[in-house]
């Protein structure tokens, strides 16, 4: 398992967003965002980096402390050592008060044409 | 001890008898003893020693990936193929634009298995081709783990045969073979046997348990549960315990998929830790 030194976020939200800002767990730890900017309101984009520098075991997006977060989409770009970065997009998804977004995802495999 | 012994560690006399404790009293009167220095049996009901209440358990969920892929719609006379080898190398999944064995599967583990199957009788013709699974629009090959370096060469020459079979023909697998498979009811039965009596006895020691979901022809869907979920040995479990009790049982069974979120669910393999408690990231 590689060691994950930096990642970078950038979250669309949809019809409902939240009040609190974004915060990230990386092995059961929340971790507050690096350089958040824009907004997680109705329709506003958020971004931001996470520096976990650690073996990311499990990778979760905190939802929020109440009511519920339409996501439309994330975009998340990992830096793990000695590999060169790459980018997940995620579709739609909705979290409430109870749940957090799985965040960690691996290289998609390469598609070839035969 | 000897007194040999007693002149060569240099130990004359005996230890000292130890002092019996003085009583406890209030801070600041002869014989307190600070708190940090009595038994634990009187700290048990200090605040500091109360254990942490569990937060509520959160549910992790899983979005989906979204892929930058050309869509495969549309067929046209020419049998376009597309090859995704997984992360670790060992197999390569190839995706044809059109079914290849239409609601069957056929799991072919070595050359000379490959009897009741044209297609993959060619396919082993390949060198370092060790095991073919073939299910609906796609034919998975796995090589042999002496084979090393990139599939693209021998991936091009998997992909041709594949393309040359389809556009001869020639059927994928024998007439007798799909006369050979059992109902559906019938593989339910006897999968499910195998799982309460076999499987899910052995995984319920790690917590675990399988669920059969579905069969379709002679293909099986299973979801793994409790700490099977998201466990780093389910891959093992599935492929080294649970296909082997299930073809063992099933000789005709084709595919075997897991239809787990192993990222997801109320109880993934690392859990939520308790305030206060530190683990080692």
């Amino acid at each position: 398992m590689p060691k994950l030194q930096i990642f970078r976020i950038r979250i669309a939200t949809g019809e409902q967003g939240r009040t609190d800002i974004p915060e990230f767990k990386i092995n059961g730890f929340k971790i507050p965002f690096d350089n958040p900017r824009g907004g997680v309101g109705p329709g506003e984009t958020f971004e931001a980096e996470g520096a976990p520098q650690s073996f990311a075991h499990s990778l979760h997006l905190c939802g929020p402390t109440e009511g519920t977060w339409v996501i439309r989409e994330t975009t998340l770009t990992y830096n793990l050592m000695g590999e060169p970065p790459y980018t997940i997009r995620l579709g739609r998804v909705v979290l409430d008060s109870e749940s957090d977004l799985n965040i960690w995802h691996e290289r998609q495999p390469v598609v070839f044409d035969v | 001890m000897p007194n040999w012994l007693s002149k060569l560690l240099g130990s004359k006399e005996s230890p000292a008898p130890v002092a019996p404790a003085p009583p406890s009293g209030a801070a600041g009167e002869p014989g307190y003893i600070p708190l940090t220095a009595r038994p634990l049996s009187d700290r048990a009901d200090s605040p500091a020693m109360r254990r942490p209440e569990a937060p509520p358990s959160r549910k992790v969920v899983s979005a989906p990936v979204l892929v930058d892929e050309e869509e495969m719609s549309g067929w046209s006379s020419e049998i376009r193929i597309k090859a995704r080898p997984d992360l670790g190398m060992a197999s390569c999944v190839f995706l044809v634009d059109r079914p290849v064995l239409q609601g069957y599967s056929t799991w072919i583990p070595t050359a000379t298995d490959a009897t009741e199957s044209p297609l993959a009788a060619e396919l082993f013709q390949i060198p370092g081709v060790e095991s073919i699974l073939i299910h609906e629009m796609t034919v998975t090959v796995t090589r042999h783990p002496s084979v090393h370096g990139p599939w693209e060469p021998m991936a091009k020459e998997i992909g041709a045969k594949i393309r040359a079979h389809l556009l001869s023909g020639q059927p994928v697998v024998s007439e007798a073979f799909l006369a050979s498979i059992p109902p559906e009811e019938e593989i339910w039965r006897r999968v499910q046997q195998v799982i309460d009596l076999e499987v899910n006895p052995g995984v319920a020691a790690h917590s675990g348990v399988i669920t059969l979901l579905g069969v379709k022809g002679n293909t099986v869907t299973i979801s793994m549960g409790g700490g099977c979920q998201g466990c780093a040995a389910s891959t093992i479990t599935l492929k080294d315990g649970i296909h082997r009790a299930f073809r063992s049982a099933v000789p005709e069974l084709g595919a075997i998929l897991d239809d787990t979120d192993h990222a997801a669910g109320t109880n993934p393999f690392f859990k939520e830790l308790p305030e206060g408690m530190r683990s080692y990231a």
